[in-house]
């Protein structure tokens, strides 16, 4: 058995080295400047962070009081198998105030760290004015209703249209799936993307001028 | 008149006594990761192979996925710890028993396997015996293992638990995501060709499981009185893993079975007509080996009436 053992050894070790080189090249292949995130759960690390930590179980899902979660399927590549959710059709609800998230608390590894909620950072909620019935006439408070901090998050204007505070907005998406209008006039945009657009915006040559905002998420 | 003992009055389901509690452990666990995707269940089990959570404190997690998950992140969190160190423990005093009484592949395969033999002699009416291909170098699944952490380490992520179709299995029956059910397809119809290539030689969470559970304590024990006596070969025929039992092991005077693709799935033992094997911890016993045992064979082989099937055309 000690030789087979060796062999093991040695054959784990050929493995490694094959594994790094592998690695190397796709480290090397994975294009920097992606989009369309997926929105990820509360307390979700960085995305790169969190695509290594996640061990892909589902608990998360699974556990999800209001059934707010999904899991990628593997047409997602990298990010099969991860949690995500489309704020349109199950926002989410933070766990409807009680004290600890429980996606957070399921997880086996630090992919979901526990965060206060008023910390948590999925995105941030943009207003599409064209599309906004309060910047078109209409009466409308569907967004600020949904809201979990409204007056912080979604603050009005002396005509009420409304205006999203990106360091108060948590990105739960409760304004995006009460939002009246086809398509929604409200969007979350995932942290991630807002991350690397700043990145893009600091460089030199950078053709996204299109957002500019202050203070850090 | 006494009561026949306990193997005659159960009939075929004493006979096939550990396929049965098998096909129970993996199913329940199956079922189990069912309920934790309904609503109720959750509290209870949920999660799936890469980790689960009981009764909503417990954490299994696997071995390999903690691993990946530690070196991709750098970092490594107590949970996951625990988890793995639990399914770690039990692997060092039962071996690979994951492999064969748990795994949902494995399951699969199994049933697979059953449909194979069945259309093999219902179908195509073939009676002769279907001789399993010989292992597979065992190599090549240590070096996947090695690929898998090295990939880890330098590319920051998880790669096994995106296509393990292990995995993937769990994922298409519990939370419905179809489009890797592909890979297993794929995998079921290398079955009909080369069965249990996908065990015995790429799955790196089994040869994560076989490097642990080398010196598990539960082992196939081989009886030395009986050992070699009616060389059938039966048990490295029924050897769903095509461990060489018999050739391997019990002829070659070995006191256990120690093969790394050996599941611990007990299949061997409840075959053989002498009760040479016996999956357990304790070695026999010498009371154990002359206990009630059948000796029609000897008998048979004094009197000339039978031909025993001989040695000849073993493997290895």
């Amino acid at each position: 058995m000690d030789a087979l053992s060796r062999r093991q050894f040695i054959a784990t070790g050929g493995g490694a080295l094959v594994g790094v080189g592998l690695g190397s090249v796709y480290l090397a292949s994975r294009s920097t400047a992606q989009t369309g995130f997926l929105l990820r759960p509360p307390g979700a690390l960085p995305e790169d962070d969190f695509l290594a930590a996640c061990i892909r179980c589902g608990q998360c899902v699974e556990v999800c009081p209001s059934d707010v979660l999904r899991l990628a399927d593997l047409d997602a590549g990298t990010s099969a198998g991860t949690p995500y959710f489309v704020p349109a059709e199950t926002p989410c609800d933070l766990c409807q105030g009680q004290t600890s998230l429980k996606c957070v608390d399921t997880c086996p590894t630090a992919a979901l760290s526990r965060v206060e909620i008023r910390d948590v950072d999925i995105g941030e909620a943009h207003i599409c004015k064209g599309k906004c019935l309060a910047y078109n006439g209409t009466v409308c408070r569907a967004c600020w209703h949904a809201c979990p901090f409204p007056g912080e998050a979604i603050v009005f204007d002396e005509l009420l249209r409304p205006t999203v505070h990106i360091d108060k907005c948590v990105g739960c998406g409760l304004c995006e799936f009460a939002c009246p209008t086809e398509p929604k006039a409200v969007e979350i945009v995932p942290r991630e993307n807002i991350v690397r657009q700043r990145t893009l915006l600091q460089q030199p040559k950078s053709r996204n001028q299109r957002r500019q905002r202050g203070g850090s998420s | 008149m006494t009561r026949p003992p306990r193997r005659l009055r159960m009939g075929l389901l004493w006979y096939r006594r550990w396929t049965a509690w098998r096909r129970i452990t993996a199913i329940v666990f199956l079922l189990l990761l069912w309920l934790g995707s309904t609503d109720a269940g959750a509290a209870y089990f949920r999660g799936s192979t890469s980790g689960t959570r009981i009764f909503d404190l417990i954490p299994l997690t696997d071995p390999l996925a903690a691993i990946e998950s530690f070196i991709a992140a750098r970092s490594i969190d107590t949970t996951a710890l625990i988890g793995a160190a639990l399914l770690i423990a039990a692997a060092l005093v039962l071996g690979p028993v994951f492999c064969g009484w748990v795994c949902p592949l494995g399951l699969l395969f199994d049933l697979n396997s059953a449909l194979r033999r069945f259309v093999r002699r219902r179908v195509f009416g073939i009676r002769t015996i279907d001789p399993m291909p010989a292992q597979p170098p065992q190599v090549i699944k240590y070096v996947l293992l090695g690929c898998l952490v090295g990939f880890a380490a330098v590319a920051a992520f998880p790669l096994f638990q995106i296509i393990s179709p292990i995995n993937l299995l769990v994922r298409a029956a519990v939370f419905g995501s179809a489009a890797g059910l592909a890979v297993v397809v794929a995998l079921v119809v290398l079955e009909w060709f080369y069965p249990r290539l996908w065990c015995r030689a790429l799955c790196p969470l089994g040869s994560l499981y076989a490097i642990v559970g080398r010196f598990g304590l539960l082992r196939v024990q081989i009886d030395p009185a009986e050992a070699g006596k009616v060389p059938c070969q039966k048990c490295q025929r029924t050897c769903p893993m095509g461990v060489p039992v018999m050739t391997g092991y019990t002829m070659q005077g070995a006191s256990s079975v120690t093969h790394p693709n050996c599941t611990r799935c007990g299949e061997c033992t409840q075959v053989c007509p002498r009760g040479v094997l016996k999956l357990s911890f304790f070695r026999f016993s010498a009371r154990e080996t002359s206990a009630g045992r059948c000796d029609r064979c000897d008998h048979a082989r004094a009197a000339g009436d039978i031909s025993l099937p001989l040695m000849s055309g073993a493997s290895k």
